[in-house]
């Protein structure tokens, strides 16, 4: 091969090469980099703190609090989406007359944006006048405070998270089910297995590949949610909604603390690397 | 008799099992469908209605808050004219440059990875998945703002376009869709002579209409709905994207609901509209990249 011949992959590759590393990651490291610098208060200049921001960080209870938060979403929200993307997946693996309308209903909400489902439920969820609470009405049970409240407020976002998500990875479910051969079933259904077992026994073990996909992006998916907390609650009330992307934002933009704001994502990093590595692990095990 | 009976009951068992399970999968399907349809129904049914009546029948409830039955167009009317219109074609815009600049760049990208061989290929594609799973965009935000602003794009087109264009998602929906192209239909191109970009754009473009329509969609899309960037990186109005529009009219305007409705309905009829005769394709493009 030409010398010409060796360079056309790089030539091909190099415009998304290069915009990944520019725009990627560069301000990976950079974000690694700006959370050692802190702006001097009496000359307004960048100077290097080493890991003064991180101590600050881990003095600052809102921060903890907000990590808190984000823990006990991710715990609630995580394994709730996968059942019931699981659930609804198997639904739609039925053959049945008409299933190809419920499959393009549910991607309805796929395609719509987290800001839309965020506004509309915001006034689903109002709590004076709320379509939600009028059903409630219509059932006899007292109003709601949902995001007005601080012990309901996180269920709500989970609700709003869950409208979206829910559908959004049973596709990916769906498409694993449709992958397993029919005559591996009918296997098992010959061997005298009842649904229970060739679901357990069967599809669950096919599917492992998908469902580990779908955890590890449902996790950091979840992890990073933030359009619909500006929207609905802005971490309140009394900080039980601020999840740990929204309180980046609030530290870096609204109240300009870069430094901060660059620990914080930094240790969300570390956090995502082990939560990845962690259940990339978990599940290989299981081989 | 009695024997009669038992085998018709036994004849009778499994047609009735075999009715009852399609009667709960419907059922749950349709309690499903409820929970996604509602709250559209009620959203689209208030955007047409006046504001003071948009909570109307929404408590206590009843049917009517799913139709539009005081139908008016105040709410949209009242967006164009605050330049509503100027975010939509914005969108646009920028969706339409995303899918063709950065298409071309993924495309080319997901080109060398499927079809050459060449030193240091695995890590450079290991590089692109590291960077794509373990660095979530959201996540470097902030720097990449900084990075932006010393390019002194903040509040430009390109600031809003260029950290955009480049999409693994994208380049690995391409890259598995061209190694699968036969090895012959390519050696005949090259051996008349044609070269590399002559061999893609009249032999492998011309055959690659599922994936251009998926990779198309996906970028689209994805711009469409793209918020947290935008929101940063161009808050001028001229340069407003739909997403950030109806956010900021939820601080602006915070008690004109039919607005608010009316606004977000447009930014979820768009992708509705391009999902629906393409669901496939959108289908394959969200879940082929997770299935590799």
């Amino acid at each position: 091969m030409t010398l010409r011949q060796r360079i056309v992959p790089y030539l091909l590759l190099l415009p998304a090469l290069v915009l990944l590393l520019v725009f990627n990651l560069l301000p990976t490291i950079a974000t690694l980099v700006e959370s050692t610098f802190v702006i001097s208060l009496r000359s307004g200049e960048r100077v290097f703190a080493g890991f003064a921001n991180f101590e600050r960080i881990f003095n600052d209870p809102i921060f903890w609090k907000s990590l808190q938060v984000t823990v006990v979403f991710s715990l609630v929200v995580n394994p709730l989406q996968i059942a019931l993307s699981l659930g609804l997946s198997m639904l739609m693996n039925q053959r049945l007359p008409g299933i190809g309308i419920f499959r393009s209903i549910y991607l309805l909400p796929v395609a719509v944006s987290l800001n839309v489902t965020a506004i509309v439920w915001r006034l689903l969820l109002d709590k004076n006048t709320g379509m939600v609470n009028g059903i409630l009405h219509q059932l006899g049970i007292e109003r709601q405070p949902f995001l007005h409240s601080p012990e309901q407020a996180l269920w709500s976002i989970i609700l709003i998270a869950s409208w979206i998500g829910v559908p959004l990875w049973s596709l990916f479910i769906l498409a694993g089910l449709q992958n397993i051969p029919p005559p591996v079933l009918e296997a098992a259904k010959i061997d005298g297995a009842n649904a229970w077992q060739s679901f357990t026994r069967v599809t669950l073990p096919l599917l492992r590949r998908v469902l580990a996909f779908v955890l590890v992006a449902d996790t950091v998916a979840n992890f990073l949610l933030f359009a619909p907390i500006l929207l609905t609650t802005q971490g309140g009330p009394q900080l039980s909604t601020n999840l740990i992307l929204y309180e980046t934002y609030r530290r870096g933009f609204l109240y300009g603390d870069l430094g901060a704001s660059a620990a914080m994502l930094s240790v969300m990093l570390l956090f995502v690397f082990v939560i990845v590595g962690v259940e990339l692990y978990v599940l290989r095990g299981s081989d | 008799m009695n024997a009669h009976v038992t085998r018709l009951a036994r004849r009778n068992r499994k047609p009735l099992r075999a009715y009852l399970l399609p009667a709960l999968v419907y059922c749950l399907l349709i309690i499903g469908v409820l929970i996604v349809v509602v709250p559209l129904m009620w959203a689209a049914a208030a955007s047409f209605t006046p504001n003071h009546k948009v909570f109307e029948y929404a408590y206590p409830f009843s049917w009517r808050a799913l139709l539009p039955v005081d139908f008016t167009l105040e709410a949209y009317d009242n967006i164009f004219a605050r330049g509503f219109g100027r975010s939509i074609s914005n969108t646009f815009f920028l969706a339409f440059a995303t899918v063709i600049i950065g298409g071309a760049a993924n495309a080319l990208a997901g080109f060398a990875f499927g079809r050459f061989e060449f030193r240091g290929k695995n890590a450079l594609f290991m590089i692109i998945v590291m960077l794509t799973f373990l660095v979530p965009v959201d996540l470097t935000a902030i720097p990449r703002y900084i990075l932006i602003n010393n390019f002194g794009w903040i509040n430009t087109w390109q600031g809003l376009l260029v950290p955009g264009l480049a999409n693994s998602l994208v380049i690995f929906l391409f890259r598995q869709f061209f190694a699968e192209i036969p090895q012959e239909l390519i050696d005949a191109a090259r051996v008349d002579g044609a070269s590399w970009l002559r061999v893609l754009w009249s032999i492998v473009l011309p055959i690659s209409k599922p994936v251009l329509v998926a990779a198309g969609l996906l970028m689209f899309i994805s711009q469409w709905n793209s918020f947290f960037w935008p929101l940063l990186v161009a808050p001028r109005q001229e340069l407003r994207v739909v997403q950030v529009a109806i956010s900021l009219a939820v601080e602006q305007h915070r008690t004109r609901w039919n607005e608010l409705l009316a606004g977000s309905m447009i930014a979820a009829l768009v992708p509705i509209l391009l999902v629906m005769p393409f669901q496939r394709y959108y289908v394959q493009a969200i879940t082929g990249t997770g299935l590799e």
